[in-house]
């Protein structure tokens, strides 16, 4: 049988030049991850992880490996500034780091916060294991893209026992360049036995740009460690981001995430979280606004390998204009993690005729001694309660939004920092019609 | 599982304009088969011959053969689906014989073998009391031909058609032609392909106009001979304002080969027309080290084609080594409702794959799903729902709920429940829960001096009550053993 003709973005990635490490099995593994992404291309929507996102027009754009302007690419410091948090920051512009934007001089003891670029120059091996993965399911073109480009991104290690009170910030900025660029960041994390650590993670687009970024990211908690997790996705309304987050939990490990989707033509984000330790915890919140021709995807994978581990996840979807809103939500419980309690909510609401939501929240059990529930609901806003706003005098438009907004802001109710709360308060007003 | 149903149509018309084709060069084979008619079992495999001789053998008209034919074709493209949660060795369907009748062809109840007789009474369908006493039209299907039918004078009155699919096919066939392959198309999936080609008999209903059916119509199937699948098709049609309620029981004698089972079965309900379809399926399940038992691979769709109609399935699934059933509704008219209750045990190493599909593209369309799943054992049973909003279905509401129960730490029970959303009118909900039977519910039976067993069955029928609640109460009370009967040992 012939071999279809490729697609021109597998077509143009297929022939760049891969990043040379001087590490042969880095440069292995890239290879490998090449190989695997242009033998396999991109999936179609038969591929079950990509049922409700269609790559087809992405499949037929070409994108340049990498921005060798990167360097020196303009970026106002105004846009990197987030609600007056100060703290250590590493800045990434269109996958380069830029040590004249980063914050890396008040480093708290005990984290050790430095570009993957620097890490691979100073001590590869610490990262081979990490770095050699392979991936293979079917759904996985964009993991092995990013294993065969990748070359920066961020190593975060904290030490045991260290209770980082500063957040630190990790920002990713697409830049306009003079063509669509395709850039990849790789992130390791790990937190310590017994360790704390407030970490934010922001997208941001710097003029008008349609670029494709991959990010891609393993995130190690020891036992007893307790990860904060702020995700703020802006990225350019041009672009296209697909991200994919690996948790590992130890032994009575908890993270708290909370991910507020807002940017991009095309955002889609693959989160993992694995239970591998007794007691270990995952309480996952979020949003995801799509608008305009925005189409985002939420894929929330939790496995609950171990005993008494617990999950629980509430993420709401508001379409309006065009946008699709896809979100999966799957809780496994496997042989062996009895005691295991799962819950995970999903509520959307769809607010013009030519929106969409398609959601699936799942649940897969193999053991008994196990609690576990989901729900999802698709709708609009209550009818009563804009009513009774109106009836205060409130007029409808307003009404609307106010409800609106209560209703996207509810899963970051639980989030610590009132500043960061403020802040996403108003992305969110800022983000639907006054 | 997506829906395809709305999509394949297209794909049918091109099976229509293949048949024409198909008709144009098969012609010269068809008298090459008649000699054939006197044998009682086709040999096993599958080809263009051995589905003529099919044809041929229940003296069918030539649009059938071609329809036939067609479905085998477009079958013969298209790839075993491998989505469902269920792990099956490769079923070879060359081994399989697709036609067998009982010896002696009865004209009348009376002339039916008495040992046959005896194999319903042993399941608990006496044709003449049962029917007489419960007021209940039986017609059962023994292994491909339909043996008897009764009270088909009292349904004639009230111009209610009940037959088997082969006699509507001689008899009506302008009926057949009109809706058969309207709600499941031929090349709808690859088992309601394979069962378009080789179905060898069913049940017909055909309810006119404004009438409601004067008795429950009920269909009791049996698989018997060795190496026989049966393919049954049931095509059930109400005219405007008409009513029907249909009960299916399902049951096969102990064997060691695994057995297939891929039956169609389509509802289309007019204006106002109303469709109450309850299964009790209690197919040889395999014993107890996983060996046997029936694979089931049934194609179940409603068409909700007028206004204000309404369709029901309400199903008890304890049977089947592997059971692969999705009953839907195509919500078309506006005001239409869709229900689906369903009960679904699986004990030993037995897999579910079950669940519904609800389309809703009429407005103001409502549907409704409450889903029961059980798993003891080893075994694996899977709730696999859709529900879709269409840009057009202003006011859709849809209320899903799904509750798994887990008796043993080696049986697996999932929930994989489909939304998408078009219309912003509409509200969909989806809860689902599973939880193991708890520790707290079983010390208080057990304290008023109920065995643990007893206990168990009793919280079970406790969790099921609702779903039982919707089936006529004669099944309900096979249900309710059945449940008890697959649970034995599942304790303990």
């Amino acid at each position: 049988m012939n071999q279809p003709a490729r697609p021109p973005f597998v077509a143009a990635l297929a022939e760049a030049p891969l990043p040379a490490s001087g590490v042969a099995w880095l440069d292995k593994a890239r290879r490998e991850n090449l190989d695997a992404f242009v033998a396999a291309g991109l999936p179609d929507t038969r591929v079950e992880a990509w049922k409700y996102t269609a790559l087809r027009a992405l499949s037929q754009r070409s994108f340049a490996a990498g921005d060798a302007q990167a360097l020196s690419r303009d970026i106002d410091p105004a846009l990197l500034a987030l609600a007056g948090i100060e703290g250590p920051a590493l800045v990434f512009v269109n996958g380069v780091y830029r040590a004249d934007l980063s914050m890396l001089d008040a480093l708290p003891a005990g984290v050790d916060l430095q570009p993957l670029s620097h890490a691979l120059a100073a001590d590869p091996e610490s990262l081979r294991f990490t770095l050699s993965r392979h991936y293979r399911e079917p759904g996985d073109a964009f993991a092995r893209l990013n294993g065969a480009f990748a070359h920066d991104g961020a190593v975060l290690r904290v030490a045991a026992g260290a209770k980082i009170s500063v957040p630190l910030r990790l920002v990713f900025v697409g830049a306009a360049a003079g063509a669509e660029i395709a850039w990849h960041v790789r992130h390791l994390v790990e937190l310590g036995e017994g360790a704390e650590l407030t970490l934010i993670e922001q997208h941001l687009g710097a003029g008008e740009q349609a670029h494709l970024g991959t990010q891609l990211g393993d995130v190690t908690l020891h036992a007893d460690a307790t990860l904060h997790h702020v995700g703020l996705q802006q990225a350019g309304a041009g672009s296209s981001l697909v991200r994919r987050s690996h948790y590992r939990l130890g032994a009575r490990a908890q993270t708290h995430l909370h991910a507020l989707e807002l940017g991009g033509t095309l955002a889609r984000h693959d989160l993992r979280a694995e239970l591998v330790g007794d007691a270990a915890g995952f309480h996952g919140h979020g949003a995801f606004l799509p608008d305009g021709r925005q189409h985002m995807d939420i894929q929330l994978a939790i496995g609950h390998q171990a005993r008494n581990t617990v999950s629980s996840s509430t993420w709401r979807g508001v379409a309006s204009g065009r946008g699709r809103g896809v979100f999966r939500g799957a809780i496994v419980v496997n042989t062996g993690a009895d005691g295991a309690d799962a819950v995970l909510g999903n509520k959307n609401l769809l607010l013009s005729p030519q929106a969409e939501i398609d959601t699936k929240p799942e649940l897969e059990i193999y053991a008994d001694e196990v609690k576990a529930a989901h729900g999802a609901t698709v709708g609009q806003l209550d009818e009563r309660a804009s009513f009774y706003l109106r009836s205060r005098g409130i007029p409808e438009p307003q009404a609307r939004t106010l409800l609106t907004t209560a209703f996207a802001r509810a899963p970051f109710e639980s989030l610590a920092s009132e500043r960061l709360r403020e802040h996403i308060d108003q992305l969110l007003l800022a983000r639907l019609p006054a | 599982m997506t829906a395809e149903s709305i999509e394949t149509r297209a794909d049918n018309t091109l099976l229509r304009d293949n048949a024409e084709v198909a008709e144009a060069l098969g012609r010269n084979y068809a008298a090459g088969f008649v000699t054939e008619i006197e044998s009682e079992s086709l040999p096993p495999g599958l080809d263009e011959g051995i589905i003529r001789q099919l044809s041929a053998i229940k003296r069918e008209p030539e649009w059938m053969t071609q329809w036939r034919l067609a479905a085998f074709r477009h079958w013969q493209t298209m790839p075993t689906p491998d989505w469902a949660k269920l792990k099956i060795d490769p079923i070879d369907y060359q081994a399989i014989s697709y036609y067998s009748a009982p010896k002696a062809g009865p004209k009348s109840l009376d002339e039916v073998d008495p040992a046959l007789l005896e194999t319903y009474e042993k399941l608990g369908v006496p044709l003449h009391e049962r029917a007489a006493l419960a007021g209940v039209a039986v017609d059962a299907v023994f292994d491909s031909v339909s043996v008897g039918t009764t009270f088909r004078k009292k349904l004639a009155e009230a111009g209610v058609i009940f037959c088997s699919m082969s006699e509507a096919i001689r008899e009506h066939p302008a009926l057949v032609q009109k809706y058969l392959g309207s709600v499941v198309p031929q090349g709808d999936n690859y088992f309601a392909a394979l069962n378009s080609a080789v179905f060898s008999d069913g049940s017909f209903v055909f309810v006119p106009e404004g009438v409601r059916c004067p008795m429950e119509l009920s269909t009791y199937f049996r698989i018997n001979a060795q190496n026989t699948g049966q393919f049954e098709r049931t095509l059930i049609v109400c005219e405007d304002r008409a009513q029907v309620s249909y009960l299916e029981g399902c049951t096969a004698p102990r064997r060691d080969e695994n057995q297939l089972h891929a039956a169609v079965v389509e509802l289309v309900a007019l204006e106002g027309a109303d469709i109450k379809y309850s299964t009790v399926q209690n197919w040889y399940p395999g014993d107890e080290n996983g060996v046997g038992g029936i694979y089931n691979f049934v194609t179940k769709r409603g068409d909700c084609r007028g206004a204000d109609s309404k369709i029901s399935w309400t199903q008890v699934e304890t049977g089947s080594a592997v059971t692969w059933k999705y009953p839907s509704v195509v919500l078309r008219g506006d005001r239409s409702v869709g229900e689906f209750y369903s009960v679904a045990l699986t004990h030993h190493f037995q897999q579910a794959d079950t669940g519904t599909k609800m389309i809703h593209i009429g407005r103001d369309t409502k549907s409704k799903i409450v889903s029961k799943g059980i798993s003891a054992g080893r075994s694996s049973n899977s709730y696999r729902g859709l529900v879709k909003v269409e840009k057009g279905a202003e006011r859709a509401r849809n209320y899903t709920q799904c509750d798994s129960l887990l008796i043993g730490k080696k049986c697996g029970a999932h929930t994989f429940p489909y939304m998408e959303v078009k219309n912003p009118t509409a509200i969909v909900e989806h809860e689902a829960t599973t939880s193991k039977i708890s520790d707290d519910q079983l010390f208080y039976c057990r304290s008023r001096g109920i065995g643990e067993e007893d206990a168990v069955s009793m919280i079970v029928d406790g969790f099921c009550k609702q779903v039982f609640r919707e089936l006529p109460m004669e099944f309900a009370v096979e249900a309710k053993k059945l449940l008890e009967v697959s649970l034995e040992g599942a304790v303990g």
